[in-house]
Order: structure tokens, then sequence, then C-alpha cells
């Protein structure tokens, strides 16, 4: 098969029109007659009991007031997934609402439903709930709670280190982020008792866990939920698991017997959706004298919140078994733990353990340059996995890739930039700092499908599992399909998001949607090809007549397609310069090199790379959720948890290096993290060049930075 | 996020205005909107009544003919931003303007409600005080004038007694030769300032620098200005300036700005 | 209490309350929902629409406020058989959107910024600097400016 015109053709989305105009339809559009409205009771403390909750007894607008107790019997405490061999606590499973105890500031206690959003805000401020208060647990380590824990690792850790000319060793801590996707969360419910279907549309990142989440909870088969995703506003892994919220709204509207509608608003987006990182980790590493690295061991403790909810356990894991990074490290032993802190959990965030494990090792990795004495790119380079299929000491089989080449094209890129430690006086005393950093990533996986059928006019309809929340499933599709039929692209339509119609799959999530639901799109377009060849006895089919002669039995396909994990890479090089005078850090430039495997369409790759380091740049410069001593949360306005704009984004270069997967007919990988986790360890890295070797947890702040300057003028210190 | 319920008058005349605001003590005055309205929307404010002051065109002039500049307490951030009298009159005003916030918030924001939100990290209250400015009140019952040193008194609290509106501020003409510059650190562009300065220098005849963030309100550095007076140069005068400020980070970052601003007008 | 709204040259009359506010009453009772909300503080921008040709806060106006007035929101940028504008299609050829929940804002923001600007070139420094009151998560801004850019030469 000859690869045509589209296959990495950079095509504009044709999905934009409807957008540019004003066309489209999110959650908060959606109207249903007869609609209520929900807003939410929450907990005011991070940790106490509840002693009493009593509603009032009419409100302007009021419908009802609903408690654990009301819908106790109706509903379940979310599941929650367990990667593999990982111990997980299903006890501390999230509840729907509060019953007998609050874990953190924000939790919903009671769903108040009314006739107005307004109306319901109203209500719950006379909605009286008593507390006793109990002592809070922030610190990870201090926590004594265990939630989920995970050991692993391969060889002789011990002789590794005790043959080692050098142990260098590190501790790193990546505070908590909110993901803050445009759109907040939010849906409408709706049950029609007449044939016992509940309908709901989500925010959602796909229909398949929104669905399986709350055929769960609500403890009803699937096939009595109908799960629509309409346009959604951005998600970046916060709408993996439905929220408590939403799932307190479908058993209300089941309860009430009314459609029911909550739209999340901001300051209950950044306080109670869950939020990404919060990882602690101590790391030492084990070298020979000519920097070949033996061994390494990885302790690491995740902040996780009060509760586990669904896709919870996954990042630390993640961080576990990707610890290893891009390095041929023979022995490790990484354990990671999942404490109980009282604040909201964790979950998912762009990156979801990748930019976790890519920060830690590569601040060691140079750390241990500056202790042998080697460059830190020569040591990269002599330690770097060059055979796959690779499997790592942490258990990962790394299907392809080509380091090395990644890391050449970013050094060429960055050759006109910056240069390491350069303090000038006169005008602006500045120091500057350069820091390079590779990253591998689990991408693809698990499975999705897709069905397609010939329309009655010659054209092509595509169901396709998985759903978009702005990455381009159409076009990115369209162009797959159209390549594989030998058509033009304009005569193939794409449907996603409604479980009445969509065929079954896992999800959107972790840079796998070309991987897997976009191979699944062209299995089934060859099949469909090999059908008509087939049937018409022609190499060249014309699809028209096929359409017209076949009537209504017109040919199908349908195709699952499933694979191991693939593994995409890069190499990432920043320049930054520190002002000496307020501490205010600026990235000079970003040079950005992805393999993502085969590109389908590079410009909608290139969106991805670019959002997700300018996301990466939000968690360098300013992003942190904040708790008090008390374990209120500070960080509940866009005030105050500070988003990069478009004034702070620097110049960044990106570059391509492309060795396809074997594991899928497409040779895709996966492109929607990779700027998430290449950028986090080059800044780091940059930063800590700039202070002459000291280190500081992001976000990297001007009076951190400044502290860090001035308490430490000869900048050598640790 | 929603307001909790309050009843809505549209002002029809000041006297009009002043007259709600003086029967109702938990009444709020609605101007831009900008800071009031969020406040609204999050309960962290729920009055009884907004008076809306939007319609009174009379607070609204933006007017230099008698050698001052009258700026009305409605003047929208944008007008003044825009406007080439103050420009050339005033320029510290149009440096100050540009880092408020964004295009759309000046669009609606006024200079009378930055004046009297009194936020420690806005931009105009500080500016205001480097041009010694005279802010105007009227209530019901009278009117009164304060400086910026009187009428700023803490963290989101001004000298406005209940039923009292600031309806215009008079700023001086300043001395020919004057140069001005306004420096902030802010964490992202057009987020609230953490630190900040307003510099006047009219070297041998006036110098004004008041400072943002080095207390809950707009700090004239006194001894700086005098010492600038007395021929000293910009590291010095930024050393005097943030003298007195506790916390070692803040008060490099105040002596580093002022010194950077001082640096701009005496190029 | 009744006010009558004018958006994209046709008048909105229903009934409010005090409290309602204009993104509410835009997206709600007018029906015209290309506008979101995203903060409801004035952050993000994503409420942005036009009063008499300037760029504001849907979100920080109540609707009794608009009472008389004029607005013009995302749905009045594209022909009347749906054409997109020089701004909109330099939006979808410079990949500007992903998501598109904050597009309405910037195309508002920016629509009202290269009508300013007739006269003078506009260079990307600045185009950033006046974009800085629109928040987009998605993209990183990069082909939000280039769209602007390239759309600048078209006003």
């Amino acid at each position: 098969m000859t690869r045509s015109e589209l296959i990495g053709a950079p095509l504009p989305r044709r999905e934009d029109a409807r957008v540019l105009r004003g066309e489209t339809r999110y959650v908060d559009d959606v109207v249903v007659p007869g609609m209520a409205h929900a807003a939410f009771v929450r907990s005011p403390h991070a940790h106490a009991g509840i002693t009493s909750i009593s509603v009032p007894q009419d409100a302007e607008g009021l419908i009802a007031v609903v408690t654990a107790a009301d819908i106790g019997a109706a509903v379940r405490a979310f599941p929650v997934m367990e990667p593999d061999d990982m111990e997980v606590n299903h006890a501390e499973a999230h509840p729907v609402l509060a019953a007998g105890e609050v874990r953190y500031a924000g939790q919903p206690v009671a769903a108040v439903i009314a006739r107005t959003r307004a109306l319901a805000e109203d209500a719950a401020e006379l909605v009286d709930v008593q507390y006793d208060e109990r002592p809070a647990v922030l610190a990870p380590r201090e926590s004594g709670v265990v939630l989920t824990r995970w050991s692993g690792g391969a060889g002789d850790v011990d002789a590794a280190f005790a043959a080692a000319a050098h142990v260098v060793s590190g501790s790193y801590a990546l505070p908590r982020l909110i993901a803050a996707p445009m759109e907040t969360r939010g849906c409408v419910a709706a049950y029609e008792p007449v044939d016992d279907c509940l309908t709901v549309w989500c925010s959602a990142q796909d229909i398949h866990r929104p669905l399986a989440q709350l055929s769960h909870i609500l403890d009803r088969p699937p096939a009595g939920i109908r799960l629509i995703v309409p346009d959604v506003g951005g998600a970046f892994g916060s709408k993996g698991v439905i929220a408590p919220e939403i799932a307190a709204v479908a058993a209300s509207a089941m309860r009430l017997g009314i459609p029911v509608k909550w739209t999340e608003d901001r300051l209950e987006n950044l306080v109670g959706g869950t939020q990404g990182r919060g990882i602690e980790g101590d790391l030492q590493l084990a070298l020979a004298a000519d920097g070949r690295m033996l061994g390494l061991r990885a302790r690491l403790w995740a902040d996780l919140g009060g509760y586990l909810l669904t896709t919870t356990p996954i990042p630390p894991h993640t961080a576990a078994t990707l610890i290893t990074g891009v390095y041929d490290i023979a022995a490790a032993a990484v354990t990671v733990v999942g404490a109980l802190t009282h604040k909201v959990p964790t979950g998912p965030y762009r990156g979801a353990g990748r930019p976790d494990a890519a920060y830690m090792v590569e601040a060691l990795v140079d750390e241990a340059a500056r202790r042998t004495g080697i460059h830190r790119v020569e040591l990269r380079r002599r330690n770097l996995i060059r055979s796959f299929p690779h499997r790592t000491a942490t258990g990962l089989e790394y299907d392809s890739g080509d380091y090395e080449r990644c890391l050449d094209l970013a050094l060429e890129l960055a050759a006109d930039g910056g240069r390491a430690r350069d303090r000038d006086g006169g005008d602006g005393d500045v120091v500057r700092g350069r820091g390079i950093a590779l990253y591998v990533e689990r991408a693809g996986g698990g499975w999705e499908s897709a069905e397609i059928e010939l329309g009655p006019g010659g054209t092509f309809a595509i169901a396709s599992s998985s759903s978009p929340h702005g990455q381009g499933h159409d076009i990115t599709f369209a162009q797959i399909a159209a390549d594989r039929l030998g058509v033009p692209i304009q005569d193939i339509e794409l449907h996603f998001g409604d479980s009445a119609t969509s065929p079954p799959g896992v999800g959107t999530f972790g840079s796998r949607s070309v991987a897997m639901a976009g191979s699944a799109v062209a299995i089934a377009a060859d099949d469909l090809l090999a059908q008509a060849r087939a049937r018409t006895g022609a190499a060249i089919v014309d699809w028209q007549r096929l359409a017209e002669v076949a009537g209504p039995d017109r040919p199908r396909a349908a195709a699952r397609f499933q694979s191991a994990n693939v593994f995409s890479s890069g190499a990432y090089v920043a320049t930054v310069r520190i002002d000496c005078g307020t501490g205010e850090l600026t990235v000079e430039r970003l040079i950005a090199v992805d393999d993502a495997g085969t590109l389908i369409n590079p410009l909608l790759v290139h969106g991805q790379v670019i959002g997700g380091a300018v996301q990466a740049l939000g968690e360098c410069l300013t992003e942190e959720a904040v708790y008090d001593d008390g374990g209120q949360p500070r960080t509940g306005s866009f005030l105050d948890y500070s988003l990069l704009t478009a004034a702070e984004v620097p110049p960044i270069v990106t570059g391509e290096v492309q060795t396809p997967s074997p594991f899928n007919p497409l040779g895709a990988k996966g492109a929607g993290e990779g700027g998430a986790v290449g950028t986090l360890p080059a800044v780091a890295n940059a930063v800590t060049d700039a202070l002459g070797g000291r280190r500081v947890e992001p976000p990297f702040t001007s009076d951190k930075l400044w502290r860090a300057l001035h308490d430490d003028p000869r900048g050598d210190g640790r | 996020m929603k307001p909790a319920p309050f009843r809505y008058e549209a002002a029809r005349s000041l006297s009009g205005a002043l007259e709600l605001l003086a029967g109702d003590q938990d009444a709020r005055a609605l101007a831009g909107g900008q800071s009031l309205v969020p406040m609204l929307n999050f309960r962290l404010a729920w009055p009884e009544l907004i008076v809306d002051l939007n319609p009174l065109a009379e607070l609204a002039h933006l007017d230099a003919s008698g050698g001052d500049l009258r700026i009305g307490a409605l003047t929208r951030q944008a007008t003044l931003q825009r406007s080439d009298v103050v420009a050339a009159g005033w320029p510290l005003l149009i440096q100050a303007v540009a880092h408020v916030g964004h295009a759309a918030i000046r669009t609606r924001g006024t200079v009378g409600g930055s004046v009297a939100h009194a936020d420690p990290a806005a931009e105009l209250p500080v500016a205001l005080t480097a041009l010694d400015a005279r802010f105007h009140l009227r209530s019901r019952d009278g009117a009164r004038s304060l400086s910026a040193g009187e009428l700023f008194q803490g963290a989101l609290t001004t000298a406005l007694e209940p039923g009292e509106l600031l309806v215009e501020i008079e700023v001086p003409a300043s001395p020919p030769a004057a140069r001005t510059a306004f420096l902030e650190h802010a964490r992202t562009h057009g987020d609230f300032a953490v630190a900040g300065v307003a510099v006047i220098l009219a070297p041998g005849e006036h110098a004004a620098i008041a400072l943002l963030g080095a207390d809950a309100v707009p700090v004239r550095a006194a001894a700086a200005e005098q010492a600038l007076l007395n021929g000293a140069g910009p590291g010095e005068a930024a050393r005097l300036a943030a003298a007195g400020i506790a916390d070692d980070y803040r008060r490099a970052l105040l002596t580093t700005l002022s010194e950077r601003a001082l640096d701009q007008v005496m190029a | 209490m009744t006010v009558r709204i004018e958006i994209n040259g046709r008048v909105y009359e229903d009934e409010v309350e005090p409290r309602t506010l204009l993104s509410d009453f835009i997206r709600h009772q007018a029906g015209l929902t290309g506008t979101h909300v995203g903060c409801e503080h004035g952050v993000c921008g994503a409420c942005t629409v036009q009063l008499d040709g300037e760029p504001m806060r849907s979100c920080l106006m109540l609707a009794v406020q608009a009472d008389g007035r004029s607005l013009r929101t995302v749905e009045d940028l594209a022909g009347p058989g749906g054409e997109l504008s020089a701004l909109q299609q330099a939006f979808t050829e410079h990949h500007a959107l992903q998501c598109g929940f904050c597009t309405a804002g910037f195309l508002m923001t920016a629509d009202a910024l290269l009508r300013r600007r007739r006269v003078e070139p506009i260079g990307e420094a600045e185009i950033r600097e006046e974009l800085a009151g629109n928040l987009c998560r998605c993209t990183g801004y990069e082909g939000i400016v280039a769209a602007v850019r390239a759309a600048a030469a078209e006003y």
C-alpha cells in the first residue's frame, strides 16, 4: 500500500467551521424541558465528622435537598482502577455524597435541586450542617494511611550499589496542579421511566468510562444508561472520572423524576476538581567510574487526597514504572506509596506521572554529571537504550525509539541558543542556564473499535469508539480512512460520543487515540475495501455504483484493535535567565524534539506539543494548588491560580523524529503529552544550571529564585 | 457562581444616588463592575441594594482646561488610556493604566472605581498617590476632599463613609521638565502586581516615588524623594525608598524596581 | 424587570432579575450559546463580547445594565450564508483552536483589536499583550497569535 498525500498532511480541521460560528453544543448549552438545576453544599473543613444535617422546609424555587441518607441504598462508592500489580484499598473509594465524614474542604455533602442555579445556591446557604472537626493530615510522608502501594524492580540492586564508583542521591517534590480546562465539568441527567433509560449528557473525555462508572455507582446495567458526550471544552485528564457531583445529580434525577443539570462553576472546579501531580521521591543512582548507570533506587510518595476516585491510582504507578527513563539501567528497585491526605483526590493531569518520572530522573542524571565530572550530554549518551524492544527493570517493554537521534536533533536546533551560567553585570544583573532533558512515555495500549459503512450516496459513515475533546479526531480519522480507501476526504463522515450508537472502547486519555482508535478505523476501512473489491471484482471500486447496486445490503465493516503500549520519546532543551534583582525567571527559548512515530497530521501534532509545553511552562512559572496549614484551599480563583497568557510564552522550536511503532498498522505512537513531559525537566535543569547546581522545586517563582540566589551567593550550595 | 439576590436602582442624578446610598446601610454603588461583580458572583459581598452609577454622565468628565486634570470618577480606564490630554500632561497615568487588567476590563472599569476599591495590588491608586492627587467626596449631607494618604487606609479600605461617593479626582499639573516611569512585578501579564513603583522626577525641582506592595496602601518614599532632590543617584534613592520593608525579598524587589524606574527617568 | 437588549442587530426582550448576569442572558434567554462562561470573575475572557465595538466581559455586567444597549457576539462574525470572516478563516488555517471553548472570546477580542488598529501594522509582541486577557488551556497560543497576525492584513 503506497502512502497517499493524506498521511502526514497538515490539513486544517474541517470541524473548526461550526466552532468558529458559535454553533457548538457544550453541556451547559444542553436544554431539556423541565430541567432543574443543582448546586452543592460542601464541607468547609478538611477533616470532620458530620453530626447533623438539617434542610430548609421551604425556599423559593427549591425542589429537593438530597443527602447520602436519601440515596444511600441506591448508590455505591466509586469503582477504583487497579494498575498492574498495584495494591489498591477499595474500601477508601470516594462516596457519592459524604456519609458521616468529610475528608477534604469542598467535598460535596448535599445536592440542592431548584428551579434555577441561583435559587439552588440560595437554598444551599440555608442547609445547616453540623461538624465536629478533626485533625487534618496534609503531607503524604506523615500520613500513616496507605491507599495504594506498588513495588517493582529487577536485577541485583544491592550489588550494583556496592560496586558503584559513585552514588548520587536526590529528593524531589512536585506540588499539586489544577487542570483548569476552560470548560468546567458538568452534566444533564434525565430519567425516562417508560423505557427505564437514564440519559446523561456529560462533559467527559469519552463515553465509556463515565458509562462504566455510573453503571457501577448506580448499580444499573450499562444498557440502561445512554451516555452522550457533546462538545467538550478540554479536559487534560480531569474529566476521565466523573465528578461525584455528576453521580449525585444522576441519582437525584432518577429519584425525583425530573431532569437535572449541574454546571460546575470555576470555584468548584479549582477547589473540587481532581488535581494533578502531588508526588515526592527519594532517588539514588549508582554509577561506574566511566559513568555507566548500574542501578537505581526510588521511593515515591503520592499525595492522593482523602479518597480514591477511579483514576487516582494511575499517575503514581506510571511515574514509578517510567523512573528509569531512557537509560539502560539493569538493576532497579522502586516503590511507590499513595497516602491519604485531607485534600481533594488527585488523578491524571496532562502527563499523568510521566512528567513526574522525567523530572526526577533527569535532575538526578544532571547531578550525576556534576558529581562525576562527565559532561551531562556525554553521560546521557553513554547510557541510552539503543536496542529495541527493551524491557526495563520496572517491567515495561519499550517498542521502538531512537533517543540519540532526538538528542542530536535537539542539540542541533539549540546550537544558536543561550550559554551556560553567565553572570553579567551592568544592564540587568542576570544569570543564565541551559537544561537538557530526555523523556520516554507510555502511550497507546488497551483497545478501541470502529464501524464503517457505505452510505446510499457512495460516501462513508464511520462510528469511532473514541471521542475528541479538542484533539482533532474528525479530520485525523478522516485522513486515515480516506487514505486506506483511496477516496476524497470529504466523502468520510465521523460520528462519536453517544453510547447508543458508538461502538465499545476504552477512552480518550494517555496519548492513545491515533494509535488505537485510528488503527481501528484503518483496519475497518481495509476490511470494507476488501469486501468491496470482492463484491465488485475490481481493484478500484466505484463506490457510488456499488452503493446503488447494493441497495439496503451495502457493505459495512467493524474492527476492534488491541495492542500493548507504545512508547513515545523526545529530547528538550531550555535556556533560561533569572533576573538577580527580582528573581524573575524568563524562559528564553525552548527546543522540543518529539518522536511520536508516524504523524498523521503534523499541524495537529504541533498544536499538541505547543499546548502541552505551555501547560508545563505554567507548572514551571506559576502554577501550584495551595493549601494552608488547616487544609483550606487557597487557589480558588484565577486570581490565585495563575495561568500563563500569550504574553508569557517564549519562542518554542519543534523538531520531529519518527520511529514507527511496530505494534499498529499506522506506526503511530502518542503525541498528546510529550510537550508536557519534556518541558518540565528541561526547564528545571536549566534553572538548576543557572543557580550553579542548587535545586529548587517548581513552580520557580521569583521569590524562591531570589532567595536561592541570595541565601547562597556563590550559588553552589545545596 | 451566582450572586445572592439584591434590589437594583439605576441612578438618575448624583443627588438621587446619594439619597439612595444614604438611606440604605446595606447598599453598594456599582461603577465599572470589574471589582464589585466578581465579589457578588463569589458571594463575598451580598448587598441589599445596588445603586448603578453608570447613567451619571456628569461623573464621566476628563478635563484639563483649568490646568489641573479633573477626572470624573466614572471615567473609563480605556478613556483615560486613550486621552491625548492625559498623555501630554500626566504620562504617569498612561503608563500605570496600561498595567490595569486587560482591554476588556478597561472598557468598563472606572478610575474612581479602582480608587474606591483600594486593592493593595492596584496600579491607579499608586500613580495618583505619586501625583499628589486630591479626592473629592460627596454625600447627601456634604462634600469633602482628601489627600491620598487620608483616603487609603488599608487593604480594600478607604476613608469613604457609608453613603459617601468619590465623585472626582483632581490631579495637579506636574512641572514641564518632569519625567515619569511606572514599573511593576506581576506573575503574568495583566495579573495584579506583587510590587510596583511610580516615579516622577524633575531634577532639582520635584521628586515623587510611590510604592505598591510596601504596605497595604500606597506609600510615598519621602526620604528617598528628599535624597533625590539633594542629588542622590538611583541606587541610593532606591535603597532609601525600600529601607523600611521587613521582608528581605520584598525589600530587594522594591529596591530593584525603584532603581530601574529611576534609571529610566534619569537616563 | 424587563430589559430590551440588542444583540447582533436584533432586539431581545425578556424578564430578568437584577442579579441576572449579561452572560447568562445572552446564553440562556437570547439563546446565543456561542459565547461561553469560563470563570465568572473576569479573568479567563471566554465570555468576551463587544459593547459599542469594544471588548467587554459579559460575566461582569448585569443584564439590567445592558438595557437599551447594543452588543455583538461571535454569531455576528460570519457572513449571512455562514461564510467565515477573514479572521475566522485565519483561525482555522493556523490551527488556532482545539477544544474551541475559548475561541469566541478570542475572536471578539481580536476583531475589536484589529478594527481599532487598522492603520498601523501590529507586531507579534503587541498582539500577545493584547490577547493576554484571554486564556487558552489547549493551544499554547501560538496558532492564535499567528492567525491574528495573518488576519491583520485583511482589516
